[in-house]
């Protein structure tokens, strides 16, 4: 950055009193970016789904609030323009800001703050766009080989300088998606609500002082620094722990790709490395990982298992040393396809919830629905207008210590389903039926959640596009809990024939008439089904939840009859094999070898490494991890 | 002679207020609430009244009333068993809700999600189905819904709701379905979702729809007790009440949508600030109630309250019109907390209750609530005028103490330090009501009532510009007060989704036009004579596919003179307001057009004060004491709130007592009592100005 005063952060103690006030307007301020973006964006994937996520820094570009990484340090080392203030910085290039964000969907905007001439931090907000260019509307081609087979790739750039916009830069931006005013309101809204952050952080500085701010947010870190460090110390072990899970494919045909995870502690530092992850894919299922994003992962992970009080912000991330293989699934090299990394995004939490289950069983809950299920839908309806929709669907929320896993809910945060009513008026389209799927949700004392059965009918021609997982894996169960059902779709032709689509697949032509059954994926139960309430057990038939059989099969229910219950329990328990840890259905090689005749799709084959990206070893990966710690 | 009567049933004190039409001359009563049977508190404190003022019962010409039995019912979960009749295919709606789990990441794991008003087991679908556009794309088949509706009456269910998909473009299958309940169990209860809130987006409607069948038996038989209690004592006149829009509906359309009630007690409390505050001569304010257990906050402009087009209750959004009133979870009673983790100072959500209560109460409470810390810094004088209770010292001291401890600060900056993290609280949530929609506070004077509201608005209002603070007469509750101002209100809309570019003004005004009449009929219906109509217009806009919408005003003169252009130039500037930009030249989206018809309820003439003789308020005197401020000990005056006269000013620090309330004046602000026996503080500099 160039003349820039960055503010130093004096080291003054602050009264607790203070600390608190500060911190309570910054939760607020931080709030308010997300009220802001959600009444003015246009696109629903922002407005009812939520996918956008904010934070506010301090002025070395650490968190304070919110609920994504710092990356702005890494991005900011190799800006070599001005920044000033009312600037605002635009990006979607993941490898040019460290995989803050990981695909092009994804719009980052940056904001200075400034007080008094210098800059005390910034705010920050992302925001998935409903289309950013490319081959296909959506821009995220299953079929992806290379980034540049996805979209507009809008590298760190100023789309206002001093409070001006640049309108060519904006209008060269927008004159490659397909729906300009769309992007540009939502645009203008992030932008908005990174304002509103600016203003509040400047009234902070102007009422408190602005050291007396500055010193706040450092405090504030310290605070999660040392609340952060004793739960390492608590919570993970010296003693390595591993875990391994699975996405299903790559899009391509290749697949499954393995994601492994150790853990260890040092003192009060911790370690998670992720060597013995596969080799990266050819399709767009890598997921570019942040290292301080992940630390962002694992902190709030943390905090919501062992004590959800905690403020969380980046004070802990030189607690936590990340170590990803450079040419793995989660650090592959440019240029490779990103567009599709929800799965593995989402699989990485069911790894580290499996990681860190080991040490603390009791604390930590099953497997969801593992992915971010979309259904994309575009073409041109009878008057030439060009529609085109994206919806994220959801699915079964894993058995959990506080209860049953909701059915069909959002595993992230604040996402919406977007209302029916909603969807009816804008596209050709109608929704037959929105629902859960019976039996899909693992059983367990606290059962896992059903997934979602969504039926759509066309109602003009067009082109379909899915994007979902858990459809050749399942979502496991833990301490006794019973894996959920796996995912699947069914495309119902008007003239009555039937087909098995691909969890990932593009430019299915739809007429009008046929119907998309989309189902997503069950969530894994928690502890013995065994243990469970014969009463719960028995509503949950009332509710059509759970079937009769289901009840007999797994939990030993027999409807209606309390003897019969309690004789076929005590049957079950002395007849079955020792309770499992974690139940992940079949094994991969019989999960592999039934496939075709169990879901009506091939079965993935394994992929070799890609000559051109070369896959660090776990050694080397430590070792460079180690040497950037020590500096 | 003829009288109206306010009456609030909070969840303390039934407040009732009783004004003679002829000249204003009014009487006020406060008697202990009968949670189990609210009726029996209404009419133990209706007897009291007729015999303090002396009036007679068959005087009383009309009854305007607040009431809780809605929300209690909603957030403790006694409603009524509600059967749902929904559209195929959508049987799990209200199962499914809008799929939201809490943020941050990660928040899905500590979620409990409430069972909502209709069970699963109490759902069925209806074979049926219209199109968005409004077209049947099935038909209803009579035979089957004979099967549902036989099914979920005969299997207990005490209310019905049918609420189908795209009913808000075209409700004749619910009317249709509603008929054939009628048919098969004449005088069931039902709700059809098109009568409730016919607007898009089914979840918000359904849950809406359900709310209102969950509290309509309830409200309904409590409404019927009262009244025919009241008619026993001879009170003749016509039963009203309060809508969460701070409008009046009779007790015959409450029976039917009780739902509209649901935040009456809120809705009179705004009301009657709003009115205390237009009396005193300031129509911008923002409301301040700051109770036990929680605190309501909202503003209001050009003498009118702010409304909502939803509101939050317990877990769920209930989608009717309501005053703009945010809650938090923190009051008088609030606990302070130390994490052991943090170390950060918390307070709240935790509340002392009644019972045991703050420490302070000497009822063996042990954890330092936001009173202890009042009394620790001396804003609470240990002996309370009028109140039998003498306030434990000591025990608040103990108590507070402990967060001292825990801070390493000594027990008085503790005490003054939690005092600071409440009134901040309270700041933020009204900043979330000013600020944050585009207002300035500082453009607000603040009306502070509720037990604990005085004692923090001038703290409060030093750290939002707002002034003057306004505390009126008794201010513990002052519901009634609004209950007996609010006007009749209800509105009449149609969902009608288009562009303004595709429509035509004519379209537009015919639609409005039309709603009008309704609305006209409707005051036709309740008897509210042609002088005291009113008849308000506004259309819900957006931009073309943004997901909320924002209410323009409007009026039928304007949009004919003019064009629907207006409206679009209205939304722009509306838009910038709220959210700092606007997109000119981007498509403009008409959502909803509503008319709003208001049957203006006559304005009991008000009572000044004689003017004051002079500024010297030495009379009101009572005791001597000292409040704790940044480590030293200032000394300062108690004053009895009753011997103080209009005009007289008092120099803060001072504190002023009256039965159930306490005001603190700061040093550097001058209160002054008004005409109206209000005590309004400001700044001493805006003296000099």
């Amino acid at each position: 950055m160039k003349n820039v005063k960055i503010a130093e952060i004096p080291s003054i103690e602050i009264d607790p009193i203070t600390l608190d006030i500060i911190e309570g307007a910054l939760k607020n301020a931080r709030h308010e970016m997300d009220a802001v973006l959600f009444r003015t964006a246009m696109s629903p994937v922002i407005r009812e789904q939520h996918d956008e996520f904010p934070m506010i820094t301090d002025p070395k570009g650490r968190m304070v609030v919110g609920q994504f990484g710092s990356y702005i340090n890494e991005m900011m080392e190799t800006w070599d323009e001005t920044i000033e203030e009312g600037d605002v910085i635009l990006t979607s290039d993941p490898y040019k800001c460290g995989g803050a964000i990981s695909h092009i969907n994804d719009w980052l905007v940056l904001v200075p703050i400034f007080f008094d001439g210098e800059l005390v931090g910034w705010s920050s907000m992302f925001g998935h766009q409903m289309d950013a260019g490319g081959p296909l509307a959506g821009s995220l081609p299953t079929g992806a080989k290379t980034v540049f087979g996805e979209g507009l790739r809008i590298p760190p750039i100023k789309v206002y300088k001093k409070g001006k916009p640049v309108e060519d830069v904006i209008g060269l931006i927008l004159n490659n998606v397909r729906m300009p005013e769309m992007s540009k309101a939502d645009l203008m809204g992030i932008i908005a609500g990174c304002r509103t952050a600016e203003n509040r952080v400047k009234a902070i500085c102007k009422r408190f002082g602005k050291d007396t701010y500055l010193a706040a947010c450092q405090a504030m870190l310290q605070r999660t620094y040392n609340a952060m460090a004793q739960l390492i110390v608590q919570n993970i072990p010296e003693e390595p722990q591993s875990f391994e899970d699975w996405i299903d494919d790559d899009g391509l045909g290749h697949g499954p790709f393995k994601m492994k995870l150790t853990i260890w502690r040092e003192g009060e530092h911790a370690y998670f490395d992720w060597s013995g992850t596969d080799h990266q894919a050819m399709g767009p299922v890598n997921f570019f990982l942040n290292e301080e994003m992940f630390k962002m992962f694992i902190g709030v992970y943390l905090i919501m298992v062992f004590d959800p009080q905690i403020l969380f912000n980046d004070g802990f991330y030189p607690l936590l040393h990340v170590v990803i293989p450079d040419g793995s699934l989660l650090h592959p090299r440019f240029p490779s396809a990103l567009g599709c990394r929800t799965h593995a995004l989402t699989r990485l939490f069911d790894v580290l919830g499996g990681t860190l289950a080991r040490k603390a069983p009791e604390y930590t809950t099953a497997a969801g629905y593992g992915t971010s299920p979309y259904m994309l839908y575009s073409g041109w309806d009878g008057d030439g207008d060009f529609f085109y929709l994206m919806e994220i669907s959801y699915g079964g929320i894993p058995g959990r210590p506080i209860g049953d896993g909701m059915d069909g809910h959002s595993w992230w945060p604040l996402f919406e389903n977007i209302p029916t009513e909603y969807l009816e008026s804008y596209y050709p389209i109608r929704v037959d039926g929105y629902t859960t799927v019976k039996d899909s949700g693992g059983a367990g004392l606290h059962r896992g959640g059903n997934g979602i059965e969504k039926r759509y009918v066309y109602l003009e021609p067009g082109e379909v596009s899915i994007h979902d997982d858990r459809w050749l894996t399942y979502p496991w169960g833990i301490l006794g809990g019973t894996p959920g059902a796996r995912s699947e779709k069914i495309l119902k032709r008007a003239d009555g024939t039937e087909e098995r689509l691909p969890s990932k697949c593009d430019e299915v032509v739809v007429k009008p008439g046929d119907m998309l059954i989309y189902r997503t994926a069950g969530g894994g139960g928690w502890k013995d089904p065994l243990d469970r309430a014969a009463k719960l057990v028995e509503g949950d038939v009332a509710k059509g939840l759970i079937s009769a059989d289901k009840a007999k099969n797994e939990y030993g229910v027999v409807v209606g009859d309390g003897a019969a219950t309690e004789a076929l329990r005590a049957k079950m328990r002395a007849e079955r094999p020792v309770v499992k840890d974690f139940d992940m259905g079949p094994s991969l090689e019989e999960i592999l070898a039934r496939c075709e005749e169990e879901t009506g799709l091939p079965a993935p084959v394994l992929q070799a490494p890609l000559p051109w990206a070369k896959m660090e070893s776990a050694e080397d990966a430590l070792k460079r991890v180690r040497d950037q710690d020590k500096r | 002679m003829s009288y109206r009567l306010g009456v609030d049933v909070g969840g303390t004190f039934t407040d009732l207020m009783l004004v003679r039409n002829e000249d204003g001359a009014s009487n006020r009563v406060k008697t202990p609430s009968t949670p189990a049977d609210p009726s029996q508190g209404v009419l133990v404190g209706v007897k009291r009244i007729l015999e303090e003022s002396g009036a007679s019962p068959n005087e009383v010409v009309s009854i305007m009333h607040g009431t809780t039995v809605a929300t209690n019912a909603v957030l403790e979960s006694k409603g009524a068993r509600v059967g749902l009749i929904t559209t195929e295919g959508f049987g799990q709606i209200l199962h499914l809700a809008r799929s939201q789990t809490p943020g941050p990441l990660a928040g899905w794991m500590i979620m409990i999600k409430p069972d909502p008003p209709a069970a699963l087991e109490d759902t069925r679908e209806a074979h049926e189905r219209m199109s968005a556009k409004g077209e049947v794309v099935k038909p209803v088949d009579p035979e089957q819904i004979k099967k549902i509706v036989t099914d979920l009456v005969e299997s207990g269910t005490e209310s019905l709701t049918v609420s189908l998909i795209n009913s808000f473009a075209n409700d004749a299958h619910e009317r249709e379905i509603g008929r054939i309940i009628q048919e098969l169990y004449p005088g069931f209860p039902v709700t059809l979702s098109s009568d409730v809130l016919p607007e898009f987006r089914e979840y918000e409607r359904t849950l809406t729809a359900c709310m209102n069948s969950y509290v309509r038996p309830k409200v309904g038989g409590y409404l019927r007790n009262l009244s025919a209690s009241l008619a026993e004592q001879g009170v003749a006149g016509a039963l009203n009440i309060l809508r969460s829009d701070a409008g009046l509906m009779t007790s015959e359309v409450t029976q039917e949508k009780p739902v509209y009630a649901i935040l009456s007690g809120p809705a009179g409390g705004v009301a009657g600030a709003l009115e205390v505050a237009k009396r005193a001569g300031y129509p911008d304010i923002l409301v301040f109630d700051m109770g036990g257990t929680s605190t309501d906050v909202a503003l209001c402009q050009n003498g009118q309250p702010g409304l909502a087009r939803e509101t939050e209750l317990g877990h769920f959004r209930v989608k009717v019109p309501s005053v703009n009133v945010h809650s938090v979870g923190a009051g008088g009673g609030s606990i302070a907390h130390v994490p052991e983790i943090t170390k950060a100072l918390r307070v709240g959500p935790d509340s002392a209750g009644a019972d045991p209560g703050p420490a302070c109460y000497g009822k063996g409470g042990t954890a330092p609530a936001v009173s202890d810390a009042n009394v620790v810094v001396g804003h609470l004088p240990p002996r309370l005028l009028g109140g039998e209770m003498v306030l434990d010292v000591d025990a608040a001291k103990t108590a507070v103490a402990t967060i001292g401890d825990a801070l390493g600060l000594d027990v008085y900056q503790a005490a003054a330090g939690i005092l600071d993290i409440v009134n901040e609280n309270m700041a933020g949530a009204l900043r979330l009501v000013s600020v944050q929609r585009g207002y300035d506070p500082r453009d607000f004077a603040l009306v502070a009532f509720g037990g604990a509201g005085p004692m923090h608005a001038n703290a409060v209002a030093k750290l939002m510009g707002s002034f003057p603070v306004i505390v009126p007469p008794a201010p513990g509750v002052l519901c009634a007060e609004g209950d007996l101002v609010a006007d009749f209100r209800e509105e009449f809309s149609r969902t009608f989704i288009r562009t303004v570019e595709s429509v035509e003004t004519g379209e537009i005004v015919d639609i409005l036009t039309g709603l009008g009449k309704e609305a006209t009929a409707w005051l036709e219906r309740e008897g509210i004579k042609q002088d005291r109509r009113e008849l308000a217009y506004n259309v819900d806009l957006r931009y073309y596919r943004q997901g909320y919408e924002i209410p323009v005003e409007v009026s039928l003169a304007d949009l004919t003179e003019g064009s629907k252009e207006l409206l679009v130039q209205r939304f722009n500037e509306l838009h910038e307001q709220y959210y700092g930009y606007r997109m000119e030249g981007t498509a403009c989206e008409i959502v909803n057009l509503r008319a709003v018809g208001v049957g203006k309820v006559p304005e009991p003439p008000v009572r000044e004060a004689s003017a004051a003789e002079s500024a010297d308020a030495s009379a009101a005197v009572v005791d001597e004491h000292k409040i704790y401020r940044k480590g030293e000990w200032i000394p300062t005056k108690i004053y009895d709130r009753g011997r103080l006269k209009t005009g007289n000013r008092v120099s803060g620090p001072a504190i002023i007592t009256e039965f159930d309330s306490t005001t603190v004046v700061l040093p550097g602000f001058t209160a002054e009592i008004d005409r109206f026996a209000n005590i309004l503080i400001n700044p001493d500099s805006s003296r000099e100005e």
